[in-house]
């Protein structure tokens, strides 16, 4: 029974799951392209109930740290108090324009999205410092060419040679998009593999087996 | 010759277009026949070699690197005391890079498991959660560890992107782990994370299907895998003759697609009016 | 001092130093003014060109599919193309596939561009329902995308603030994307996949988008492909779009940070270099 249930029905019904997605795709019948809808707001609303497990995880595992006071219980404490009040004003007061929940995410969440976005500039010039290193011929050719699209990208670098955007947009147009289609189709042959051997059952390592 | 073209046009758009074209009301959609030939090929081809694999034949698969350190990883956790931290990416179970990424965290929770490292896995997804925290507890039972199992091992720590890099962060500059694994669908947080993990000090092994990102995990992360790389991972680290006998299958029809790509490249580079034989058929 | 210990002190330049460097090859040019002359591509004036060829007056699909992380890259984009479409009398049906922010930052924008610049630069307001809407977010953005192009009723029955779309003129003769004249997308996310796969391939809409910098790369494919007509790559595209139509703002503004900034970052890889060649091409 216990095998049943942990291993051949999972199998059974990403089977099944899979097997309908597939057929829906090569027919064009409501039938079976409904079918296909249905099952993809079947996710959506599981998708939703599984919202309430994070909730528990979180506030189960911050809450546990604050009781016992353990190394940096104030950041959890701040993170309990911050899903408190936005949940609930969320859920009693609404999500629209004008409500709390609305001026917390746009003058709290959006800024400090925005700075962890920023900061990406900053990363960006320490691990070049760090990792660009003409250690090769083939990373020399990667430095140069990097370089070029660097300055090719902005105005200053027509400034310095007035072909260099010219030269970038060839840069882009065919070595980086030959090099960029070659990954994508390497990659969604990797996918399909992956596909055709969960659905074939063939592939149980990420119900860890 | 040119309806030949036509038919085969799709393998040289982008992947992704693979999946679109018109429709209508029928039992069947001829104008997808080509994906559907492709799909037969594809699945015949991965189907013949996992019986080949089955049969005793040694399949040659290439070193991956970044595999293979993963061990090393787990090895340098243990010894420091410290914790291995493994994200899935940051999208939903839905996505195949994201179970791709949850297969290599069956591996890694069984080496942790072995070596009795510490395993920290923070997710975007509740769905992800749950799942993650299933093949954890199962890599430690089946190790017979399961006294160093518990769900706070996968904690969801953040709903959005980038509120989940400065949680992850957070973590790598408090927990100092030993070890960060990044495996799966990852998005502008990707340099975010491995650059605050190289200032730590931690080894890095990432691999995502994303081809923005690559260069990001590349100079920041010791070990990069990259796209198909991540895909053939869990068939990889498994050695299991069927999983890698698909890894075979794939590689016949990456060779068909080359063919064929050759093929169409030749076939637009001949002036087929100016061909002397064509001439003499036409006059004939 | 020989030369080992010199790559020694380059190669040990503490990260924060970098990080201050950004940060005033930031701001200096804000503070003191940096202007630059704008080279404008081939993929940012195609798009343009695009536009400029629809008849004044046509419906055009306007997507803000992008996150508030993403703003300060890609509203200038959403600017700029409201501005082209509106002095060309264009009626703009807008929506957003992101949950998280996307139609607070749609009415936001639409609001400003509406009342604010429409009014100094046509010279009277652009009316809710008449020469815009906002469709707000619906889940599930695959079955949008799918379901837009049979009705977009039947996904969008009311507009972002629950008033049915019958009653607006705007949407009166509008209902799938056949009906409209173009698909205008500014994202910062892997959405333009699916709309290309799904609103060009399937339904055959036109379309353009203006993406992040990061994302850029990965769609001249479609450029190429002609499933897109023209792209609008990060900050610089937003510039070479104001340069196109004539009206400089934040996008040719942050061009001297931006400028400065890579100089930066290609001053310290050449440093980075230095050290590696000066300490024996040891790391």
């Amino acid at each position: 029974m216990h095998d049943l249930l942990s291993k051949r029905l999972p199998m059974m019904l990403a089977f099944f799951a899979g097997m309908v997605i597939i057929v829906a795709f090569f027919s064009g019948h409501p039938t079976l392209t409904n079918f296909r809808s249905n099952m993809q707001v079947w996710v959506s609303i599981i998708g939703g109930f599984t919202l309430l497990l994070g909730v528990v995880s979180i506030t189960s595992v911050n809450y546990r740290r604050v009781r016992k006071l353990e190394k940096d219980w104030p950041y959890k404490l701040i993170l309990l108090i911050s899903l408190v009040v936005s949940g609930g004003f969320g859920i009693f007061q609404g999500t629209e324009a004008g409500t709390v929940y609305d001026w917390l995410f746009q003058n709290m969440s959006a800024p400090m999205m925005s700075s962890m976005f920023a900061m990406l500039a900053f990363f960006i010039a320490s691990a070049a410092y760090r990792a660009f290193r003409a250690r090769t011929v083939e990373a020399t050719i990667l430095l140069v060419v990097a370089m070029i699209v660097m300055l090719g990208r902005v105005p200053i670098g027509q400034v310095i040679y007035h072909r260099l955007p010219e030269i970038t947009e060839w840069i882009m147009n065919y070595p980086n998009l030959a090099v960029q289609r070659g990954i994508i189709i390497g990659a969604a042959l990797g996918a399909a593999s992956m596909s055709i051997r969960i659905i074939l059952g063939i592939e149980r390592t990420y119900m860890g087996r | 010759m040119k309806k030949l073209l036509r038919f085969f046009t799709p393998l040289f758009l982008h992947p992704a277009m693979l999946c679109a074209s018109a429709g209508g009301a029928s039992w069947f959609r001829t104008d997808r026949i080509n994906s559907l030939i492709l799909l037969i090929i594809f699945a015949a081809a991965v189907l013949i070699y996992i019986r080949l694999a089955k049969t005793g034949r040694p399949l040659f698969i290439r070193k991956l690197s970044g595999l293979d350190a993963m061990d090393d990883a787990v090895g340098r956790a243990t010894e420091m005391g410290k914790p291995v931290l493994f994200i899935p990416g940051i999208q939903e179970v839905s996505e195949i890079q994201t179970i791709a990424g949850l297969s290599i965290l069956g591996r890694v929770a069984s080496y942790t498991a072995e070596y009795e490292a510490g395993l920290l896995v923070t997710v975007q997804y509740p769905v992800v959660m749950a799942a993650a925290q299933e093949i954890v507890k199962d890599a430690y039972v089946n190790a017979g560890k399961r006294e160093l199992y518990n769900d706070s091992m996968v904690q969801y720590v953040a709903g959005s992107q980038f509120a989940l890099a400065a949680a992850v962060n957070g973590i790598m500059t408090r927990i100092r782990p030993a070890a960060n694994i990044f495996m799966g669908a990852f998005y502008a947080e990707s340099l975010l994370l491995a650059e605050t993990g190289n200032l730590t000090g931690a080894i890095q092994i990432s691999g995502t299907a994303n081809p923005e990102q690559l260069p990001f995990f590349i100079a920041a992360c010791d070990f990069t895998l990259m796209g198909e790389e991540l895909y053939a991972a869990s068939a990889y680290l498994s050695g299991e003759p069927k999983l890698l006998g698909s890894l075979k299958g794939q590689d016949l029809l990456k060779i068909i697609i080359i063919i064929l790509i050759l093929a169409a490249i030749v076939y637009l580079m001949i002036d087929w009016k100016a061909l002397f034989i064509l001439k003499i058929l036409e006059t004939s | 001092m020989n030369r080992y210990r010199i790559a020694e002190i380059l190669t040990g330049i503490d990260r924060r130093i970098i990080y201050l460097s950004i940060l005033l090859a930031t701001i200096i040019p804000f503070l003191v003014g940096f202007p630059q002359p704008i080279y404008v591509s081939k993929e940012s004036r195609d798009l343009y060109n695009w536009v400029e060829n629809i008849r004044d007056g046509s419906t055009i699909l306007l997507t803000f599919d992008y996150y508030p992380s993403t703003l300060a890259e890609v509203e200038p984009m959403s600017r700029a193309a409201i501005k082209h479409c509106w002095r060309k009398d264009m009626k703009l049906i807008c929506m957003t596939t992101v949950p998280l922010g996307g139609p607070s930052i749609t009415e936001r924008v639409m609001n400003d561009m509406a009342t604010n610049w429409a009014v100094e630069e046509l010279g009277a307001k652009k009316i809710y329902g008449v020469d815009y809407i906002n469709l707000g977010y619906k889940p599930d953005y695959k079955a949008v995308l799918m379901g837009m192009g049979t009705s977009f009723r039947d996904i969008y029955p009311t507009d972002f603030r629950s008033v049915p779309l019958d009653s607006f003129p705007i949407t009166k003769n509008v209902d799938k994307y056949s009906d409209v004249n173009f698909l205008y997308i500014i994202s910062d996310n892997g959405i333009v996949d699916e709309w290309v796969t799904i609103a060009n391939r399937q339904f055959g809409i036109p379309l353009g988008a203006g993406v992040t910098a990061v994302m850029a790369p990965k769609f001249y494919s479609y450029l190429q492909s002609q499933q897109m007509v023209g792209l609008l790559g990060g900050m610089r595209g937003a510039a070479e779009y104001e340069k196109l139509i004539g009206s400089e703002g934040m996008a040719t503004l942050f061009m001297g940070p931006q400028s400065l900034v890579h100089l930066m970052i290609i001053f310290f890889i050449l440093l980075g270099n230095t050290a590696y060649f000066l300490g024996g091409r040891k790391v």
